[in-house]
């Protein structure tokens, strides 16, 4: 049986969705069986395969250009694209920003900040463009599967790849089903 | 009481006419959300989430402002229902900030709840575009409008509860908000920090300062227990974590105050300055020093045990619980013979014989005498009660001398000398309400007697216990003079007795019962450590005579002691057996109350 493709990727999250996946801890074993990854921020392969993948993984908002671009690539190339986390599905933390305004924002962090002198705000072209609100990232593309949690449980996230791999669309339980 | 019959959900309901379909599938058993609904408060069918499906109505309608009528079917979870119930959530979650993992309200939310109830897993519509400012100008909460869903319970606990009016809706659509006396900040507002919006608020827009994100429900513990602030008793709950106090909430089910709570019990408890004893102290070649219990005790039992009768004084604050009034009357004025007995505050006059009136009288009359007594200062929760019965049209008149709390919503002011011209307007009344306190004079009371029979009279009473320290006949003139052994039982309350310091016999001994260091505790030659309100169980009598029980929070800080059980103790040591366990004191102290009072 040839293995089931996954590919994950992170944007404007703090990488703690995907602490979240490693602490699936020994169940990931049998997992792998019938799982490959094939790309991850983990591993050494960063860009998801142009062959694609059948269940694609984003944690984080989308807060810059750079995000969109990511975002789309994952969503051509997978089949089934989970948003993970508070991050991806509503925008969370990185949405504060939004409160502020970016521009605010740039300006408290690169040169307001106390610790320092004659800062300059980034705007090398290989950067992502700050975007002027942070979003989840159904709001930039087509999502199939919604994961709420900050972070959300290794056992949520074993669930819904347990359940996909049988087949099914997940449905959580209530257990599963938190916002912080 | 007419009954109608209606099916919710298939199931055959009964309820009174005039309920709505709210309150009917609450008597049922069966749950429809809610979020600007709450029990204590009018319906006004804001928020939209308690939709329901009623057979023949045009459109879905709110279960919590529809009234039932016979033969009603109602679905409270058809499909169309839920498809309503998850747009209205999504347009609440998108509208501002309603992120959860940062909000102080996490886990306590009622709109995270519903988020949990109806799956909702992502939001249809963008966040919010538009950022209010915090208000943090307020001592004790802060009002972050980007958690607001605009469901206008504090508003109406503003207006309803308490009769302060602070609160209010401004503006409309996206840009409506809280504000604080149309455009104050909350700090500077006419906001009295009753703390009830706090207590309504159904997410994280109203949060208290001191407590804020230090446990939530699941994580804290809670104790019903008796506010002990003054002489009205509201029943509170003080909430607990790892055995520290956190912060007080109002009881809803409480008699007395029905959920509402003023500074002095909600808030100053928990930010009390001063500093605690918590070890007894000797007197030792001048300078008091910590000792054990038992050290204390003896050295308290050998010099009272060898005075006379005469020679002992007892001076007590109206701090102190029935069982520590009722222990303090019987070892040293029934065994030990004292005479020479005195309280820490004055008390209200006493009026002529008459049914004791209630403080929940006050909302059923149409005029409203306060005489000589200002609750705004000193019974804040009776003053809501005064300004809800005017809000609703009753005739406040005040009656006092000098500044008082009340005289801005009255319909008029007296001068107690005048007290004969709103007598005649209580007279018209069809009925009128009397309060009266300290500041009632001797003539004042005489020509109440006019309205002996047409008006239910209110004591307001100083202090806290006073009732009971009245009825164990504390309050008969105590001199200091003749004092070679003082006893006094402060509690927490400050030292009140002025210059009566200077009066005590220099070579008296003096023995005290406090939680907090004093200019009485400085001249003390025993100190013994008193359990604050929090660690302390027992009960109190309020001002309408009526005992309600304190419950134990937390332990005791250091080696501080409930002050029934350090008298209790002391009696063992004086060889006298006066009751050993609380309940078997408590039992004691209110049959001793009753007795006492039907002799009054």
């Amino acid at each position: 049986m040839t293995k089931v493709k996954i590919a994950t990727d992170w944007l404007a999250g703090c990488a703690g969705c995907h602490m979240s996946l490693l602490d699936i801890d020994e169940r990931i074993v049998n997992l792998l069986e019938s799982v490959e990854i094939t790309s991850s921020p983990i591993t050494d392969l960063k860009h998801p395969p142009k062959d694609g993948v059948t269940v694609g993984i984003l944690e984080g908002a989308i807060c810059n250009t750079h995000n969109i671009e990511v975002a789309k690539m994952m969503r051509e190339r997978c089949q089934i694209l989970i948003a993970l986390g508070d991050c991806a599905t509503f925008g969370n933390v990185p949405a504060m920003r939004n409160f502020a305004g970016t521009e605010e924002a740039l300006k408290r962090a690169y040169l307001d900040t106390e610790s320092v002198v004659g800062g300059l705000i980034p705007d090398s072209p290989e950067l992502g463009k700050p975007l002027d609100m942070v979003t989840g990232i159904d709001k930039v593309v087509n999502v199939d599967l919604f994961i709420p949690g900050c972070p959300p449980s290794a056992d949520a996230i074993f669930f819904a790849l347990s359940e996909l791999l049988a087949g099914r669309m997940p449905v959580f339980p209530p257990q599963y089903f938190k916002y912080d | 009481m007419e009954i109608a019959n209606i099916t919710i959900n298939g199931q055959p309901v009964s309820a009174q006419v005039g309920s709505t379909i709210l309150q009917a599938a609450r008597q049922a058993g069966i749950d429809i959300p809610t979020l600007c609904d709450h029990p204590a408060l009018i319906p006004i069918g804001a928020c939209r989430i308690c939709l329901v499906e009623v057979t023949g109505q045009r459109t879905l309608i709110t279960a919590c402002t529809f009234p039932i009528t016979e033969g009603m079917v109602v679905q409270t979870e058809s499909p169309q229902v839920v498809m309503a119930r998850k747009l209205i959530l999504d347009l609440l979650f998108s509208e501002r900030n309603h992120f959860c993992p940062f909000c102080e309200a996490s886990g306590n939310c009622e709109l995270q709840n519903l988020g949990y109830r109806y799956g909702v897993d992502h939001w249809l519509y963008s966040t919010f575009t538009k950022a209010f400012p915090i208000d943090a100008t307020h001592k004790h909460l802060f009002m972050e409008h980007n958690r607001c869903i605009l469901c206008g319970r504090c508003e109406r606990a503003c207006s309803e509860i308490v009769a302060n009016h602070t609160l209010g809706l401004r503006n409309r659509g996206n840009a409506s908000m809280i504000h604080c006396d149309a455009s104050l900040p909350w700090g500077e507002s006419t906001c009295i920090s009753c703390g009830t919006c706090l207590q309504v608020c159904p997410t994280g827009a109203i949060s208290d300062k001191r407590s804020a994100f230090m446990g939530r429900d699941v994580q804290t513990e809670s104790t019903k227990t008796t506010c002990n602030r003054c002489s009205i008793g509201c029943g509170m709950e003080v909430v607990t974590r790892a055995g520290n106090v956190l912060r007080i909430k109002s009881d809803w089910d409480a008699e007395m105050n029905g959920g509402r709570l003023c500074e002095y019990g909600r808030f100053d408890p928990l930010y009390d300055p001063r500093d605690r004893i918590t070890s007894p102290l000797l007197r030792r070649k001048g300078r008091l020093e910590p000792v054990s219990w038992d050290e204390a005790l003896q050295s308290v039992a050998d010099r009272v045990g060898a005075a006379q009768g005469q020679e002992i004084g007892v001076l007590t604050s109206s701090n102190s619980t029935n069982e520590a009034l009722y222990l303090l009357n019987k070892l040293f004025c029934q065994e030990l013979g004292a005479k020479n007995v005195g309280l820490l505050n004055s008390v209200a006059p006493k009026l002529f014989d008459q049914p004791r009136g209630l403080l929940a009288d006050i909302v059923a009359g149409d005029v409203i005498m306060v005489v000589g007594a200002d609750p705004v200062k000193d019974q804040p929760v009776a003053s809501f009660f005064v300004k809800r019965s005017v809000d609703k049209g009753a005739r406040l008149i005040v009656v006092d001398d000098g500044e008082n709390g009340l005289a801005p919503f009255a319909y008029m002011n007296l001068r107690i000398a005048d007290i004969g011209r709103a007598i005649e307007i209580a007279h018209r009344a069809a009925q009128p309400i009397v309060l009266y306190g300290i500041g009632a004079s001797e003539a004042a009371v005489k020509s109440l007697k006019a309205l002996q029979g047409k008006a239910r009279f209110v004591t307001l009473e100083p202090g806290v216990n006073t009732f009971a320290a009245v009825t164990f006949g504390f309050n008969n003139g105590f001199k200091p003079s003749a004092v070679k052994v003082l006893y006094a039982s402060l509690g927490e309350q400050d030292w009140s007795g002025g210059d009566m310091l200077k009066a005590i016999n220099k070579g008296a001994f003096v023995v005290v019962q406090a939680s907090f260091a004093s200019p009485l505790t400085e001249k003390a030659d025993v100190v013994l450590p008193t359990a604050i309100w929090s660690e302390r169980a027992g009960s109190l009598t309020n001002t309408e005579g009526r005992v309600q029980k304190v419950n134990k929070a937390v332990e005791p800080r250091g080696g501080a002691k409930p002050d029934w059980e350090i008298l209790s103790l002391l009696a063992e040591k004086l060889g006298r057996k006066l009751g050993a366990s609380l309940d078997e004191i408590a039992a004691l102290a209110v049959q001793e109350i009753k007795y006492k009072e039907n002799q009054r």
